[in-house]
């Protein structure tokens, strides 16, 4: 037991009150960006420990997904998203492995995996977030150029916050 | 049971993965609204193309049914349609108004044509409808087109005509607004002309005239139509028309028919019975 399971209690209030009560709050009023969100809540699931068993990162995202519902009144629409985030999260880890290898008991350490390695794995995750999301808002793949367009611009600002967190409370610590 | 346990080991995640999503998209469809409504529509678009098709289906099937109530329904309407007329021919400084169930002199049953032949000398109908709807011998057939037949025998169910196609028909008919009548035979074996004899040698015919019932001989009331004048010409060694009709009818194509009950039928044979006795 190396990881601090206050810490990622902390962590999962942090982190929600950010969203709440800062990023939603961000407006976006400018032609394409107006469909454009900044998602830090993923930031949650992406860094439990890497020894997490699926069935509790799943209900993890759940869980997540559905506070993060109550307050934007979107009941199940976050939730379905980060559900699915947290399902593919191992095919990332295997898809971006490094050379290195992961060290299964240790938490992330981005010392040791990397900046680039850091950012693929966020760029990935929040992609695959991202449109999953959207497609489940607009449930309709008749607005599949919307889906894609608010996709790309959400994943720049939400990729940008995400990295600034993660250099801020560097998790390992 | 264990390969079941090795089964859920195994996809435990994946299964606990499906539980959850469907579980955020039952909460998605039931609470809001736009998702809700996107998912009612397409729904119903699918079970709405089901629904149709079943429908078409049992339709289908239901013809027969729809058919021998739209059959009854005909049968009222000509029924009014013909009593009426005849009320009208009979009482012409009356108002129809005062038309009551009393003066009601025809009923008509409907039947369904069930086997015919068209093709021979002697051609017979037979009908669905017999005793037991009180289709008695002598009644008259008519179809939606005209005159079919007259009823020869009765079993409890069926009934068989002879039809106008057959040697020995004679139905009384007249030239429709004078009144000159004839009798119809059929003595070619063309199943859409009949000859109409026995008319007038000073009667004004033209060709293109219509031809009725006469209403001469109860079987079936004044006025049905059943045909139209072809070409006429004078009897051999006559003093009378021997007038070629075109049926309207065709009785080939005929599936439904009319049978007519006339009220006054018993009465009217019984006086001509008495009379026929006394010569």
């Amino acid at each position: 037991m190396n990881y601090n399971w206050l810490s990622i209690l902390f962590r999962f209030v942090l982190l929600v009150a950010l969203q709440i009560l800062v990023f939603k709050r961000i407006p976006f009023e400018y032609g394409i960006l107006s469909y454009s969100h900044i998602f830090i809540y993923p930031l949650w699931v992406m860094l439990l420990p890497f020894k997490t068993p699926k069935s509790v990162l799943l209900i993890a995202g759940f869980f997540m997904g559905m506070t993060i519902d109550i307050f934007y009144q979107s009941y199940g629409v976050h939730a379905a998203a980060l559900v699915f985030s947290a399902y593919i999260r191992d095919f990332i880890f295997r898809i971006i492995e490094p050379d290195i290898g992961y060290d299964l008991d240790e938490p992330f350490n981005i010392k040791r995996l990397g900046v680039i390695w850091y950012l693929s794995y966020s760029a990935l995750f929040l992609l695959l977030h991202l449109f999953v999301y959207f497609s489940v808002e607009v449930f309709s793949f008749v607005y599949f150029y919307e889906i894609m367009v608010s996709t790309i611009t959400s994943l720049l600002f939400s990729l940008i916050i995400v990295f600034i967190f993660v250099l801020i409370f560097n998790p390992k610590s | 049971m264990r390969n079941l346990l090795l089964l859920i080991a195994k996809y435990g995640s994946t299964i606990v993965f499906i539980l959850l999503e469907v579980i955020c998209f039952y909460i998605i469809i039931s609470f809001n609204q736009s998702q809700g409504e996107i998912w009612k529509h397409s729904t119903n678009l699918l079970s709405g193309n089901i629904n149709e098709r079943v429908q078409n289906t049992s339709d289908y099937f239901a013809l027969e049914a729809i058919n021998d109530s739209l059959l009854t329904e005909n049968a009222k309407l000509l029924e009014s349609i013909i009593n009426y007329r005849v009320f009208s021919k009979e009482n012409e400084f009356q108002d129809f108004e005062s038309l009551d169930s009393n003066l009601i002199e025809y009923k008509f049953v409907p039947a369904r044509i069930t086997n015919k032949t068209f093709n021979k000398r002697n051609n017979y109908i037979t009908l669905n409808k017999g005793l037991q709807d009180s289709v008695k011998i002598g009644m008259g057939v008519i179809s939606s087109n005209g005159i079919v037949g007259i009823v020869k025998n009765v079993s409890n169910h069926y009934s068989l005509v002879m039809s106008i196609l057959h040697s020995q028909s004679k139905i009384s008919a007249a030239i429709k607004n004078n009144d000159f009548h004839g009798t119809l035979v059929w003595d070619e074996m063309d199943p859409k002309k009949i000859k109409l004899i026995s008319l007038p040698k000073h009667a004004s015919v033209n060709v293109g005239d219509t031809i009725v019932t006469s209403g001469y001989s109860t079987v079936f009331p004044y006025g049905i139509e059943i045909g139209k004048v072809h070409d006429y010409a004078v009897e051999t060694n006559e003093d009378s028309f021997e007038v070629e009709v075109d049926l309207f009818n065709d009785i080939p194509a005929v599936t439904h028919a009319y049978i007519i009950q006339s009220i006054k039928l018993e009465e009217k044979n019984e006086i001509e019975s008495e009379a026929e006795d006394e010569l």
